[in-house]
């Protein structure tokens, strides 16, 4: 039998505020799609570390623009699509921190990546002209 | 979000409800703060009701945590939920603060 195929997507400002957004329309698909709050809450975290580093980082001050966040779901698999035409940026290069520190020594910060990371199955990073194009896959 | 301060003659005690991200996590750092005075050597924290937490809330704990153990102080935070437990163990976190299940545990030790 083919599985479903759902698909969603939301465009977003860089601006931090627009989190709350993000929120909202995972609450929303919470209810669409029937996903557990569980997983709604390990998406709405792994976005939000992804578009915080893009909205902090990927454009010069003042500068607008938009990010696109697709959401796929296929039986129990999720694919995360961030979009954005920020400057090149690979997050999969990022080093992870080393956990195993004491709390003097755990440098603040540098989270953000590693939590993807841990918390999904398979991230990639793709430069396609002008855009950063970011995937991440979980299966459940 | 939100940070109720619980305190009393017996010591500081903090409750923060809700959300903890990027929109916020200066506020929750400016609560904390504001009952972090130089004299103060303990804080608990109820994480009870604590629902969601990101990097940018995290990097507030740790810096509060340094706070304290700069100044021989604890911070003991207790009755998280499962799922931000979840997100400590896979930080590391897990292991760098005293996590209890209740106010009494944390209290005695």
């Amino acid at each position: 039998m083919e599985k479903l195929r759902k698909n969603k997507s939301l465009t977003i400002r860089n601006k931090i505020e627009e989190l709350n957004h993000v929120v909202a329309f995972l609450e929303a698909l919470e209810e669409e799609w029937e996903i557990s709050p569980a997983h709604v809450a390990s998406i709405n975290l792994v976005l939000e570390e992804a578009l915080t580093n893009i909205i902090f980082y990927a454009f010069e001050k003042d500068v607008e623009s938009e990010i696109l966040i697709d959401l796929t779901m296929e039986g129990s698999l999720m694919t995360i699509v961030i979009t954005d035409e920020g400057r090149p940026y690979d997050p999969t290069q990022k080093n992870d921190p080393d956990i195993n520190l004491s709390a003097e020594d755990r440098p603040i910060g540098g989270l953000g990546i590693f939590l993807i990371k841990q918390i999904m199955d398979e991230i990639s990073y793709e430069r396609i002209g002008s855009k950063n194009e970011f995937t991440m896959v979980k299966k459940w | 979000m939100k940070v109720s301060n619980k305190s009393n003659d017996e010591g500081i005690l903090l409750a923060v409800e809700g959300r903890v991200d990027t929109t916020n996590y200066n506020e929750f750092e400016n609560a904390v703060n504001e009952v972090l005075s130089d004299d103060v050597k303990e804080i608990y924290l109820d994480c009870s009701e604590l629902s969601y937490i990101s990097s940018s809330g995290l990097r507030i704990f740790l810096t509060v945590q340094k706070k304290m153990m700069a100044r021989a102080g604890k911070f003991k935070l207790f009755s998280m939920q499962p799922a931000i437990k979840e997100i400590f163990d896979i930080s590391g976190f897990s292991s760098i603060f005293s996590i209890y299940p209740d106010l009494e545990t944390a209290k005695q030790n």
